[in-house]
């Protein structure tokens, strides 16, 4: 079945032998359903008219909103914390002045500043709600939003549908799953994993070339060899794992073989002031990164700020250690966030992307009213603030309230679902878009009784 | 078995009664054995007492299918007991009644005895209003059980301290939620009911029992819960196995037994779920609906106990009872797997090839590949016996131990990300040691928990630098040692199992006095048992007496060294929970699939695919003095683990009942070992010269290609750390990295002697194979491969090496499935 005596030379660089994929019988090539897309289609689940993309920036260690995006001037010193609200390009509303930069963008982002929700206050729980609406019970792991995006649409191109930049969530404590990869969807909708740090110098997607000694050819020679290796032996088909195997082999293929995809990945092409702006940092170039991306056929890019919570700086700001004092916010994290999220909404914009392009910043939940004895602040799921724009969002307003101490919503609580399901939507995908769970039974992409925050559209 | 009561005994005139549950025998009136009623016995006491009975078809022994709906009911004395349409009986004074089912041609019998039927039974706040609150919902998590509560009301979730919850309803909001001159007027009563507003709407109408039960509560005076009230001691679900097919409904009933020795029917506030929903789904009014194939447990939990009840749905196939009874037995895993095949209609596979068979026994037992000479040997020897003789020759090699060690270092977390250089190699050498003389399990884990003096001398004493505070020790002998994870129960009651905060909290004042000083060395650290130390209950502040779980207490004042106690209850004979968890652990790393799955999440909510399997195993493995050597040669004698890998036209879907070896990725060092051993290239990993990836101790060691293909970082003793799922990282990493393509492009090992030879394409490709995959290739492999690699040559011209031609093939060998799998 395939092509190996092809006579000619098969050329790797320039879009490798479209047809000798398809010769060899390809299954998904990374989420490549395409049936999945069109039966959806035909049945107006998913709006083929809009195709929007999403950079979803999870604010690993949970950001204070008393000290970011939910100014209390008027509380009592122990609850208004160290630092003073400013204005910003939107009358009314007001954000911290640890981010100047991101003040003259409000008409960009809406803040929805009565998000709550009502699991445990550990970390682990707060990234399974946000990055897939739902909490997980019984062994069941809820896909993330991205990954559904995967299953639904498909890839664009040659680049992997859904990115997470730079390394997954690791260890916050809780030894439960963040909700990052695509649960009962099945492995082959996972992410693609950057697994490298884009603000290295000599930064590369680690294996995404190949090796000065290889001439492209021979990895050709190589796959076909390969196939024939494999083919004798096809009682091996019947294992999901070995099918995801070529499927993954054809996946990487397709990504080394695409010079649009393999440029998604280059930040040398990016020049030095746009860097700058946009802060020479792991979030920083991962927010650049992503941007590149968005532009060369990635739907959904997911930026982890930190990995963990432990012996790093992060917004987790405890006041002790092995956690982050409140200080760090004006000293390192607020400036590393106001940088790359401004930067990324002006370049978006420039660029005409912003309007199709869905921008998220989020944390796992809030932090308590009131300063803990260690100058701190500590877990709160109770009512926080995260932002939203680009996509169709409408930016310089600010939806809910929280109460005169930022402890719970006083207006328009907004639970997870309710977030899913304006992600989903403004994502073109109908909030009731039926996948197949964990029993073989569908279920809804949210769960029913949620809906979009119709003022943000 | 423990009897039901004494009217139980009273009643044996009347119908023949079996054991309380449990497999029925006779009990039938007419003696037709093909109709029950369940429960077989019913005491109802107090006034209002009822208990709905199921009426079963049945097969032998077997339950095959619910009658209820379609039975007729009768009292043999309405004057003592009614019982109406649906099946529900109903005291009405005191004496005995026979209740008859009848179905069609069929009927069954049960016996019901009504005690105090005037006196109301008295309600209590802890065995009544809280499993009300909790099905209604309103200490759920998202409800007031949030940990913040909800519109400032706030109770425990799932109801976990009745005490706290009792003065929060009574006490809290200037006492408005209860009325007691008026008890219809309470908050407690108009909220739910939506008499007034309620943010979580309507949970219950007035006219449920749900209602019922607050009111009658109220009017009683709200009595607190008390130290005096009677405790649960036992959980019953009905019927407790079924054999059903995809489509039928099994409504379960589910019955408590109290200290005081009244029982009742709970069924209305139980909390079912299936661990296995594509097999069987349940309702919140327990009614099981199957949906496919498979087997399911059916969990009911009820003030912090749970119950199960297994679903048993075989597959549509016809499978010839002879299929079974041919079916070679080596051992006593073998029959106890045919039984289950058999109950599900699943087929077994039949046995492996020599080839497969040796290849997988190496890559289990050891993590290597057999030599070319060896898989030769093995080959033409055609004497009887030779495969339990390759197994013991197996176990005696250094690399089983290397294997192992490497193994229980995982699981024990041996990483110098967590311990310095000198202290780390000082743990690994203890496991280690331990592996190389067989040491017995019990023994290890008696040693490591008992652990004391210079951690540089003793490396057992580094699990006490790891784990530092009683919580951190609890939770990781928990699920180390026990295969199971009690973090829950750490700030409430395991809200789906058994576990109770108080049970955490004294199993943690078991390691509350473990002392870390300096020693003389750097990296040296001397742990003691301290003399003092307790930690606090944080709800009652206090210590409670230190107890393992399902153990005796020790008394708080008692100066012995606690980790002594628990060390001893641990390892003793009587505790399932130890040898079990080992047990699955090691027949997971042979089988692809613990008994058990996940090997860290064995609760009664998640049953053993194989219960009498995995029973017999552990008894085995306990009578054997708890050698791991012996468990290992157990499971490799088995037909079962010798089956091949080869689904059969029936059992494909399978995957979880050993129908036929479960293929999987091998782990990150296994792949990599494998790679150096058939290229002839060793690693060379950065300060460790000469090791091979199963010999390093330390998990912290720069190797992108084991990070990439999912070697566990040590951090948690979660088994879901190690990856072992293909990703397209690896799959870049094969194809460009440096790892494959270095090892081929050296100028020694295989491809070398392959050119120094001038070995033909047909040589070439027998020799890989042999090397990489323990087989001989086919003729069609070897025909297909060597004309391919003519091409190869041609492509590169008349004067073209041989040298890229043979690495390419050897590339397209080493990353195929065929050599990735163990299979």
């Amino acid at each position: 079945m395939f092509r190996f005596d092809a006579e000619k030379s098969v050329h790797f660089c320039d879009g490798m032998r479209r047809r000798d994929f398809l010769h060899a019988g390809s299954l998904g090539l990374l989420g490549l359903t395409l049936s999945d897309f069109l039966a959806l289609k035909a049945a107006g689940q998913v709006d083929p008219a809009r195709d929007v993309n999403c950079i979803m920036l999870m604010l690993v260690g949970g950001p204070s909103q008393l000290d970011t995006w939910d100014m209390k001037p008027d509380a009592p010193a122990e609850i208004r914390g160290p630092y003073k609200a400013i204005p910003t390009n939107v009358a009314g509303i007001q954000i911290s002045e640890i981010f100047p930069r991101m003040a003259k963008h409000a008409d960009k982002y809406a803040l929805l500043r009565s998000v709550y929700h009502t699991g445990a206050g550990v970390h682990d729980v707060g990234h399974q709600y946000m990055q897939t609406g739902r909490f997980f019970q019984f062994g069941n792991e809820q896909p993330h939003f991205g990954c559904v995006l995967s299953k639904l649409k498909g890839p664009k191109g040659d680049a992997p549908p859904h990115v997470l930049l730079p390394r997954p969530i690791g260890n916050t404590g809780g030894n439960l799953p963040h909700g990052q990869n695509a649960g009962f969807l099945g492995k082959t909708f996972d992410p693609f994993v950057l697994n490298a740090d884009p603000s290295d110098a000599n930064f590369q997607v680690p294996d995404l070339v190949s090796p000065d000694y290889l001439p492209s050819m021979r990895v050709d020679g190589r796959s076909s060899m390969r196939h024939l290796v494999d083919n004798a032996v096809s009682h091996l088909e019947s294992i999901p794992d070995a099918r995801l195997l070529d499927s993954n082999f054809q996946s990487a293929y397709r990504l080394m073989s695409s010079e649009s995809a393999r440029s998604a990945f280059d930040l040398s092409k990016e020049d030095d002031k746009t860097k700058d702006r946009y802060g020479r940092n792991r979030f920083g170039m991962s927010c650049l990164l992503a941007r590149r991306m968005i532009e060369r056929g990635v739907r959904f890019v997911t930026v982890n700020m930190f990995e963990t919570v432990f012996n790093e700086i992060t917004w987790d700001i405890h006041g002790s250690a092995p956690f982050s004092p409140i200080e760090c916010y004006r000293d390192l994290i607020g400036p590393m966030f106001d940088h790359a999220y401004s930067a990324l909404l002006e370049d978006l914009h420039d660029r005409g992307l912003l309007q199709d392009t869905l921008v998220l910043a989020m944390g796992e939940f809030g932090r308590t009213p009131k300063v803990n004895p260690a100058g701190g602040r500590d877990h709160w799921t109770n009512c926080w603030t995260m932002l939203m724009g680009g996509g169709g969002i409408k930016g310089g307003q600010v939806i809910g309230a929280s109460d005169e101490i930022g402890a719970y919503p006083k207006d328009r609580p907004i639970s997870p679902p309710d977030i899913a399901a304006t992600i989903y939507k403004a994502l073109g995908i109908d909030i009731e878009t039926p996948i197949v769970g964990a029993s073989n039974r569908p279920v809804p992409v949210v769960d029913y009784g949620h809906h979009p925050i119709a003022e943000l559209f | 078995m423990p009897r039901l009561s004494r009217a139980l005994l009273a009643s044996a005139a009347v119908v023949v009664l079996s054991g309380a549950f449990g497999a029925p025998k006779a009990d039938t009136r007419d003696g037709t054995g093909d109709l029950a009623i369940l429960p077989h016995a019913v005491v109802l006491r107090g006034q209002g007492s009822r208990q709905q009975l199921i009426v079963e078809a049945r097969a032998g022994t077997t339950y095959t299918g619910n009658r209820t709906a379609t039975s007729t009911f009768a009292s043999s004395n309405p004057n003592v007991a009614t019982v109406d349409a649906a099946g529900v009986v109903a005291a009405v004074s005191d004496g005995r009644a026979i209740i008859t089912a009848r179905a069609g041609e069929v009927s069954a019998s049960t016996v019901v005895e009504v005690e105090r039927a005037s006196a109301p039974y008295p309600l209590t706040f802890r065995n009544h209003v809280v499993p009300v609150l909790t099905r209604a919902g309103c200490n759920s998590g998202p409800c007031h059980g949030s940990l913040s509560g909800k519109n400032g009301f706030k109770l425990t979730l799932r109801g976990y301290d009745p005490d706290l919850d009792y003065l929060t309803l009574t006490r809290q909001a200037a006492a408005r939620r209860i009325n007691k001159v008026e008890p219809a007027r309470s908050l407690m009563l108009l909220k739910p009911t939506l008499a007034v507003s309620h943010g979580g709407g309507k949970r219950f109408a007035t006219r449920s029992p749900e209602y019922g039960v607050i009111a009658q509560w109220i009017a009683a005076g709200t009595p607190a819960p008390a130290d005096w009230d009677p405790s649960m001691t036992r959980l019953e679900v009905f019927p407790s196995a079924a054999r059903l097919k995809p489509g039928d409904e099994q409504p379960l009933v589910v019955r408590a037994h109290f200290s005081d020795g009244h029982a009742e029917d709970v069924t209305r506030w139980v909390k079912f779920s299936s661990n296995e929903g594509a097999v069987a789904t349940v309702s919140e009014d327990g009614v099981a609906k199957v949906q496919g194939a498979g087997e399911a447990a059916i969990s009911a939990w009820y003030l912090s106990q749970i119950v199960t009840a297994r679903i048993t749905s075989p597959f549509p196939h016809h499978i010839d009872a002879a299929a079974y009874a041919r079916a070679p037995r080596a051992n006593f895993i073998d029959g106890l797997v045919l039984t289950k095949l058999s109950e599900l209609n699943i087929e077994p596979s039949p046995l492996s090839s020599d080839t497969e068979f040796i290849r997988r026994a190496y890559l289990d037992a050891a993590g290597i590949l057999p030599a070319p000479e060896e898989v030769r040997a093995f080959l033409s020897d055609t004497s009887a016996g030779k495969r339990a003789r390759l197994i013991d020759a197996l176990l005696e090699r250094p690399e089983f131990v290397d294997y192992w060690a490497y193994k229980w270092s995982d699981l024990l977390l041996v990483s110098s990300r967590s311990l310095p250089s000198n202290a780390m190699w000082s743990y690994y050498n203890w496991i280690r040691s331990s592996v190389a003389a067989d040491k017995p399990w019990d023994q290890m884990a008696r040693e490591l928990l008992t652990a004391s003096g210079n951690t540089l001398a003793n490396g057992a004493a580094n699990y006490y630098v790891l784990h530092k505070n009683p919580i951190d020790v609890t939770e990781n002998v928990a699920m180390t040692f026990m295969g199971f994870s009690i973090t829950c129960a750490r700030c409430h009651n395991h809200p789906l199992e058994k576990w109770t905060q108080k049970d955490y909290y004294q199993m943690a004042n078991l390691f509350s006095r473990i002392a870390v000083k300096n020693g003389p060395d750097r990296g040296d650290l001397i742990v003691y048992p301290a003399r003092t130390g307790e930690i606090n209950h944080p709800r009652l502040n206090v210590p409670l007496a230190p107890r393992p779980l399902d153990g005796p207490s020790l008394p708080i004042e008692a100066e012995t060294d606690r980790r002594q106690f628990f060390a001893e209850w641990l390892v003793s004979p009587d505790n399932t929970f130890f040898a079990r968890a080992v047990v699955n652990r090691v027949w997971k790393n042979f089988m692809g699939r613990g008994l058990v799955e996940g090997v860290d999440d064995i609760r009664d909510a998640n049953p053993p695919s194989n219960p009498a399997l995995l029973s017999a195993l552990t008894r085995d493995f306990v009578a054997h003095r708890f050698e791991v050597k012996h468990l290992v040669r157990t499971i490799m004698n088995s037909t079962t683990y010798q089956l091949s890998s080869r689904p059969t036209a029936t059992n494909a879907a399978d995957l979880k009942y050993h129908s036929h070896y479960i293929a999987r990725r091998l782990p990150a060092e296994v792949i990599l070992d494998a790679i150096s051993q058939v290229t002839g290239v060793a690693e060379n990993f950065p300060g460790y010269p000469g090791r091979r990836a199963l010999q390093l101790p330390d998990a912290a060691v720069d190797s992108y290609f084991l990070t990439a293909f999912g070697r566990p970082p040590r951090v948690t003793a979660a088994d879901s750390e190690r990856q072992q799922e293909p990703s397209i990282t690896q799959a870049l990493h094969v194809i460009n990295g440096d790892t494959i393509n270095q090892k081929l492009a050296a100028p020694r090992g295989l491809i070398q002697i392959l050119i120094d030879g001038k070995s033909d394409n047909r040589t070439a490709v027998e020799r890989i194979y042999l090397a990489a995959l323990s087989r001989h290739p086919s003729d069609e492999e070897l025909r297909t491969l060597s004309r391919a690699m003519d091409d190869g040559l041609a492509r590169g011209g008349p004067d073209s090496p041989r040298r890229p031609v043979l690495e390419d093939l050897a590339w397209a060998v080493l990353t195929g499935r065929e050599f990735l799998f163990n299979h």
